[in-house]
């Protein structure tokens, strides 16, 4: 077989001008596979990190068969060679370390009850009235999706919910309120360069700033909640209480919740509190802090992660554990995958194709079509392979960082997962927690219910990157 | 989704039974005894200076029944419905001598505590001769005893009201040590599951609901401004051993518990026994 691979292999070795033979059609179709494993992760029962990971030790192999892979030294900054193997640095170790320090940071940061005290304040502020609950627990995942991350402000959000509407005896609007929640994680996880995995990977690719991609994304946010909130309210029937008896009833029931329940120690919670503050700060303005700036964000998440871990240093154990593991393997194994694929100029190939859509990257219909086909690709499998390789594609490309293409492949990966259940994990969990509830939600069914709020979504990120390619200032 | 489920636990934990403070209303006494005129009006008189509390002067009517007025529970059935009162006041094993034996209720009272809306009021056989000292006296100790304290506004707003003014009021909750065993030890053969932690979470939640309920109790008649002392007893133990050490300890002057079940026809849960076993004070039977 191998014979056959390096008789068939026209693709020849390293970075040069792409030449594609057989060697990247079967590299191509060993990634289309991997795709295709990864969209059916339910069925197949196994874990996203055993699936990548298995197909990043065929690719090294296969790659290492045919001659692909640039073996030898590394050579450091200060012109060093160092022995390494060759999957290593294929991984970005940056993306590696901001995932690991900002979970460890924000779990840290959750067990001093800062953000159940959040949600109990905003659930007693809202009087137990459904509609004013929807609106608070709207914007409160879309600001937990911003700072946390989509799942972790599905879990916060999700639970409340499904134990504040039993309290209050609305189990009826439990669906409504899990599904716009689920859509709004989607949402929330466009403010920030560090709200979702896609965002990372491409504003690190692109050289976008916190602040600028804060400035960008957030009148969007802002717009598509509001109208994802109003829709959700009309479509699922979510009104105010009419009667001022209900009203009574209701602010009676929600003043039972005490935000004070989980904070067993005040200092650590105002510490966790100004940690947090602090941590956004940083990250924001990590770009123009002398000596920071030289560590750059995975230093910053790191280095809160362990200040966070000093408030319970006895006993960091609980912490390591609760680190996704299955996610990071998952990446460092994506990231090798990928490094394959540029080799074997398979990403080139599909380089060729966005080319083909995008043109010069300056009409409007190729970033649009770029908008919709990732949202479309994202609906269908998880959006971080996707990310990773537009991203690289596009740097490989030489798009510059003002280009509104970095913004399509963002807005697109990100939205896509509220087309389908299996778009997103925070979908995936909002799915979830309503089977949790004995709710009955079938993949049609999340679909046509979905569907109306992703398309609007679609259509005025759409709208929005148009915008963007005459507004923002090429470099 | 173990993390779900682990915010949810935080959730349901911060949620607090919130008391309820209403005045349970009571404006007319039924007070069935099987005695003579006589011995019913003493009885009257006994139970109206214990019962001060309700208020002589404002409207509150008393009702007697003697011994003559009824044979059967049937008949004692038709009398009551009739006089229609806020509250029953009467004894063990009316129309019997079975009250020289502690076992039982008697016929009458076993079918009028679970058959009739309004609570009833046990006080001591007035020929038995087990009554302590002060009981029947006042209500300055009162203690209200449940198996599960929290969301019990009737049970605490009936306690409340039989509390005299500057009064004790003890919120006991006892839960089961024995019980509370057993199901550890069937925690201690689930490898998953932490022995000692479970011990520890276990022990530490089912002490806690109670606890915040007495709490919530006392913020709300602060802040109603009833002027009583509000105490709280949570513990482990064995339920009727515990109660009656609680009540000689501090010499209770009535102890109230729910009788009703919503579930079943019998008693509810450890009602019986106490009525049965504590004949020494007065027991309000909601």
């Amino acid at each position: 077989m191998t014979a056959t691979l390096l008789f068939a292999s026209t693709a020849g070795a390293g970075h040069g001008t792409p030449q594609f033979g057989s060697t990247t059609f079967l590299f191509a179709l060993l990634l289309v596979a991997m795709i295709v494993c990864l969209a059916l992760e339910e069925k197949l029962h196994a874990k996203k990190s055993v699936i990548v990971g298995l197909f990043a030790v065929v690719s090294l192999l296969l790659a290492a068969a045919v001659g692909i892979l640039p073996f030898g030294d590394v050579t450091l900054p200060n012109g060093h060679h160092i022995a390494m193997p060759v999957f290593i640095p294929a991984i970005d170790w940056g993306v590696i370390c901001i995932i690991v320090g900002s979970s460890i940071f924000v779990d840290v940061t959750s067990r001093s009850g800062l953000f159940t005290w959040i949600a109990i304040k905003l659930t007693k502020a809202s009087t137990g009235d459904p509609l004013k609950l929807l609106w608070y627990y709207g914007l409160m995942t879309v600001v937990f999706s911003a700072v946390l991350n989509n799942v972790t402000a599905m879990i916060i959000v999700g639970s409340l919910t499904g134990v504040s509407l039993k309290k209050l005896g609305r189990m009826d609007k439990l669906l409504g309120f899990l599904i716009i929640e689920g859509l709004l994680t989607n949402i929330g996880g466009l403010l920030t360069l560090i709200s979702s995995v896609p965002n990372i990977i491409v504003g690190n690719a692109a050289g976008i700033s916190f602040v600028k991609f804060f400035i960008v994304a957030s009148p969007y946010v802002a717009v598509a909640t509001v109208v994802t909130l109003l829709m959700g309210a009309k479509l699922f029937g979510i009104d105010r209480l009419a009667t001022a008896e209900e009203k009574k009833e209701a602010a009676f029931l929600v003043s039972g919740f005490d935000e004070n329940d989980r904070i067993e120690n005040r200092g650590l919670f105002f510490f966790g509190a100004v940690m947090l503050l602090l941590f956004i700060l940083v990250i924001a303005t990590v770009s123009v802090l002398p000596v920071v700036k030289l560590l750059g964000m995975s230093f910053v998440a790191l280095a809160f992660a362990l200040i966070m871990l000093l408030c319970y240093k006895h006993e960091v154990d609980p912490f390591y554990k609760a680190v996704d593991w299955d996610l990071i393997i998952f990446f460092m194994a994506l990231f090798v995958v990928i490094n394959v694929m540029e080799h074997a100029h398979v990403l080139g190939l599909i380089g060729k194709g966005i080319a083909m859509i995008i043109g010069d990257g300056k009409n409007s219909f190729g970033t649009g079509a770029l908008l919709v086909s990732s949202a479309v690709f994202s609906s269908v499998t998880d959006n971080i392979p996707l990310a990773a390789m537009l991203a690289q594609i596009l740097g490989a490309q030489g798009v510059e960082s003002s280009s509104a293409l970095w913004w399509a492949v963002v807005f697109g990966a990100n939205l896509g997962g509220n087309l389908t259940p299996i778009g997103s994990a925070s979908t995936l969990l909002a799915v979830t927690i309503i089977h949790k509830y004995k709710l009955q939600m079938s993949f049609g069914a999340f679909v046509k219910k979905a569907f109306p709020y992703a398309v609007v979504q679609i259509c005025m990120a759409t709208v929005y990157v148009l915008l963007l390619m005459k507004l923002l200032p090429a470099e | 989704m173990p993390q779900v489920d682990q915010f949810e636990s935080v959730f349901r934990s911060a949620i607090r039974d919130v008391f309820h403070h209403a005045d349970p209303g009571i404006h007319s006494v039924l007070v069935v005894t099987d005695l003579d005129a006589a011995g019913a009006a003493a009885l009257t008189e006994k139970v109206k200076v214990f019962a001060a509390v309700l208020g002589e002067g404002e409207g509150l009517s008393w009702t007697v029944v003697t011994g003559d007025q009824f044979r059967t529970t049937k008949e004692l059935q038709i009398l009551i419905e009739k006089e229609s009162p806020d509250l029953i006041c009467s004894y063990r094993n009316l129309h019997s001598r079975a009250w020289r034996f502690p076992h039982s209720l008697g016929e009458h009272l076993d079918i009028i505590v679970q058959r009739v809306p309004m609570p009833v009021l046990v006080v001591p056989h007035p020929e038995a001769g087990r009554a302590y000292e002060h009981a029947l006296e006042n209500t300055n100790v009162v203690m209200a005893a449940t198996d599960h304290l929290g969301n019990d506004h009737a049970l605490v707003n009936y306690a409340v009201k039989f509390t005299e003014p500057k009064g004790k009021l003890f919120l006991m909750h006892i839960e089961d040590d024995a019980v509370f065993e057993r199901y550890l030890e069937a925690i201690s053969k689930i490898p998953t599951i932490d022995t000692a932690e479970a011990r520890e979470s276990l022990a530490a939640q089912l002490l806690k609901q109670p606890r915040d309920y007495v709490n919530s109790c006392v913020a709300v008649l602060r802040e109603a401004g009833v002027p009583i002392e509000l105490k709280c007893i949570v513990e482990f133990g064995h339920h009727l051993k515990q109660y009656r050490q609680h009540i000689e300890k501090e010499s209770a002057d009535l102890l109230v518990m729910h009788s009703k079940d919503e579930d079943q026809l019998a008693m509810h849960g450890l009602a019986y026994p106490l009525a049965i076993e504590l004949r020494e004070i007065p027991i309000l039977m909601i």
